[in-house]
């Protein structure tokens, strides 16, 4: 039986996403332990200028080039992925739980009849047997699960999961051609992608996440300078979200996203359990509250006890200066 | 029209939680609530009806006896049936069962349009609504924030997509996921918790779903649970102290260049 895996890559606006790479870099280690072969597969249109990137990153990559698969829609993808899964039988397909990846593999999975573990962060491979590593009740138990009666399982991951090995393979490149159709009874009206130039929230390596303690909308501007500075995102509270200061695709925690950056700063929120839920895998955690009893110093690794509208502009500036000198 | 909604009941994200000593079972503390995502299936679910003439609600959930206190929650907030498909012994961590139990459950009770929550907040999956889809061969959207009527055959949905919004026109029968947005989910009015209360919730066996017994237990599943355990803890906190916010956050930057190594 093969034991080879396929990581479905995910591009956005034209370029693939980081979370594809990252778990290319899984997919890649996992395969040579298991001595098989890494296929990426790549569904979309003119996608060519694309393959490259992905080449030192697996053995083979299946690419399907047609208009149909231009914009992601669950039932040409689905289509696409089961044709490919047929043909080539992979034991393991590996994807992100993006909102993409949270549309297409529960329904591919339900098409293949194959066990489907989702929102994983972790995953082992010892002598045929899978161990994948998968936070519940918003990250207060981790649990470690596996597949059986099956010969495919799919998992998907959280964006940060892993990180990125460029390998030196030449991935050989196989193009297919298939059959597929547009399910009639949706239609498509109308795609707006507001905020698409950001860093997506769930992908982006720092976050600065602003509470209440900001006191307005207009406060925000100086997290956005920090942001940009180190190249990544504005996160917010439900409670800033609920007072329309930032939209809801900002919003961090259990009824809005769970993130895990490298660096997670919050200033001016208080770290309730419902906050902390959604940001409690990040790597390194700051928090810069007035209170020093707030709660979100039990989930930090550094604080500062201090007022924020005097911190930021000094954090402003000494990042600014250490972007300068680099 | 016919509308299903499917629900879970979920521990509070206030309960405790605790590993068992096996490592393979958990003990939740007796707090438990109707799915945060299910609320606004159920509220959308109300306000449809209010649209369209001589609709039903009928509320579904695969769980255990408990779970007919978040079948009440849904009743009292305007549902008009409930069941209950109980799945005492049965209880997997598949969601490929739990969809096709819900799926043989739509097909005997007949439907029109479904709804449910985005995911569940307690294993965070959010696999039922497009696998029940799937099982039914029903187009499916994730994660809607909004839902409009045009007549008894069609819809027009908006979603969330990686980066923005969709609009979309979907033929009926389908299914809807739920996003937080679509609408403000209803506290239950006291007459509504009366009638709740008086409710009749017909238990049904999932055998008589079309499956067969040995298909549905923990044999059959394809998940596995291997163990549980606590997640790390973080060091408790260095708090950086300094006669100047500037002072501060100098150290702040050195610690985060030098020992967190993240800068
Ligand atoms: C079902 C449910 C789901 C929820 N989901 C989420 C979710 O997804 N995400 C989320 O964030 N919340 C969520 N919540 C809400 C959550 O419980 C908290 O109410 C919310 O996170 C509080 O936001 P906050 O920290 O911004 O505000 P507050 O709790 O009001 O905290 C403000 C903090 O700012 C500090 N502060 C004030 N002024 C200053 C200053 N000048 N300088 C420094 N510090 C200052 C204060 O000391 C305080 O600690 C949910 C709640 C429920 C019931």
């Amino acid at each position: 039986m093969s034991k080879d895996i396929f990581v479905f890559i995910e591009c956005k606006e034209g370029s693939i996403r980081k979370t594809s790479f990252e778990l290319l870099s899984k997919g890649k280690e996992l395969a040579e332990k298991l001595s098989s072969e890494l296929y990426a597969v790549l569904l979309g249109f003119d996608t060519k200028s694309l393959i490259d990137e992905i080449k030192p990153f697996a053995h083979k990559i299946l690419s399907v080039d047609t208009e149909l698969l231009k914009d992601y829609r669950w039932d040409t993808y689905t289509d696409a992925m089961e044709y490919l899964i047929k043909k080539y039988s992979p034991y393991l397909v590996l994807g992100a739980s993006t909102i993409t990846g949270k549309d297409l593999f529960p329904r591919l999975a339900a098409r293949l009849d194959a066990p489907i573990v989702s929102d994983a962060i972790g995953i082992e491979v010892t002598d045929g047997e899978i161990k994948i590593k998968k936070p519940i009740y918003g990250g207060k138990i981790i649990s470690w699960v596996t597949t059986q009666n099956t010969p495919i399982s799919i998992v998907t991951f959280r964006p940060n999961s892993f990180s990125i090995v460029k390998g030196d393979t030449a991935a050989e490149v196989i193009d297919e051609r298939l059959e597929i159709s547009m399910d009639s009874r949706i239609n498509t009206n109308r795609i707006d992608k507001g905020g698409s130039k950001k860093v997506d929230l769930q992908e982006a390596d720092f976050i600065i996440c602003g509470g209440r303690g900001m006191k307005g909308p207009e406060n925000f501007n100086i997290l956005e300078e920090i942001a940009e500075i180190l190249g990544g995102r504005v996160g917010a509270s439900r409670a800033v979200v609920d007072s329309k200061w930032r939209d809801y695709e900002d919003q961090v925690g259990k009824s809005g996203k769970t993130v895990s950056p490298k660096l997670y700063i919050g200033c001016g929120v208080s770290g309730a359990l419902h906050h902390t839920m959604g940001m409690d895998t990040s790597k390194v955690i700051v928090a810069v509250n007035k209170d020093p009893n707030a709660l979100i110093f039990q989930y930090a690794d550094y604080g500062i006890v201090d007022d924020l509208f005097n911190i930021l502009p000094a954090l402003k500036d000494g990042l600014k200066n250490l972007k300068q000198e680099a | 029209m016919n509308i299903l909604v499917f629900i879970k009941q979920v521990a509070d994200t206030e309960a405790r939680i605790l590993i068992k000593g096996d490592n393979r079972s958990l003990e939740i503390e007796n707090k438990y609530n109707l799915n945060f995502f299910d609320e606004f299936a159920v509220e959308e679910a109300i306000r449809f009806k209010g649209k369209v003439k001589d609709s039903k609600i009928s509320v579904c959930t695969y769980g255990g006896k408990k779970a007919v206190e978040a079948l009440r929650t849904a009743i009292a907030m305007g549902a008009d049936q409930a069941y209950l498909i109980d799945n005492t012994d049965l209880d997997t961590d598949d969601p490929l069962i739990t969809a096709k139990i819900l799926a043989g459950f739509a097909k005997k009770e007949g439907f029109d349009l479904i709804l449910c929550g985005r995911q569940a907040i307690d294993d965070e999956n959010g696999n039922i609504g497009a696998m029940v889809a799937e099982f039914l061969k029903i187009p499916h959207v994730t994660a809607i924030t909004k839902l409009d009527v045009v007549d008894e055959k069609k819809i027009i949905v908006e979603n969330d997509i990686e980066g923005g919004k969709e609009t979309k026109e979907v033929q009926l029968p389908a299914l809807l996921t739920t996003q937080k947005g679509i609408n403000e989910p209803r506290v239950p009015l006291i007459t509504g918790v009366m009638k709740a209360m008086k409710a009749n919730i017909p238990v049904i066996d999932p055998v008589t779903l079309g499956l067969a017994k040995e298909s549905l237990d923990r044999n059959a599943s394809k998940i596995k649970i291997l163990s549980y355990e606590t997640p790390k803890g973080r060091p408790p906190v260095k708090i950086i102290d300094g006669e100047t916010p500037e002072e501060k956050v100098k150290k702040l930057i050195k610690l985060l260049r030098e020992e967190a190594k993240v800068l």
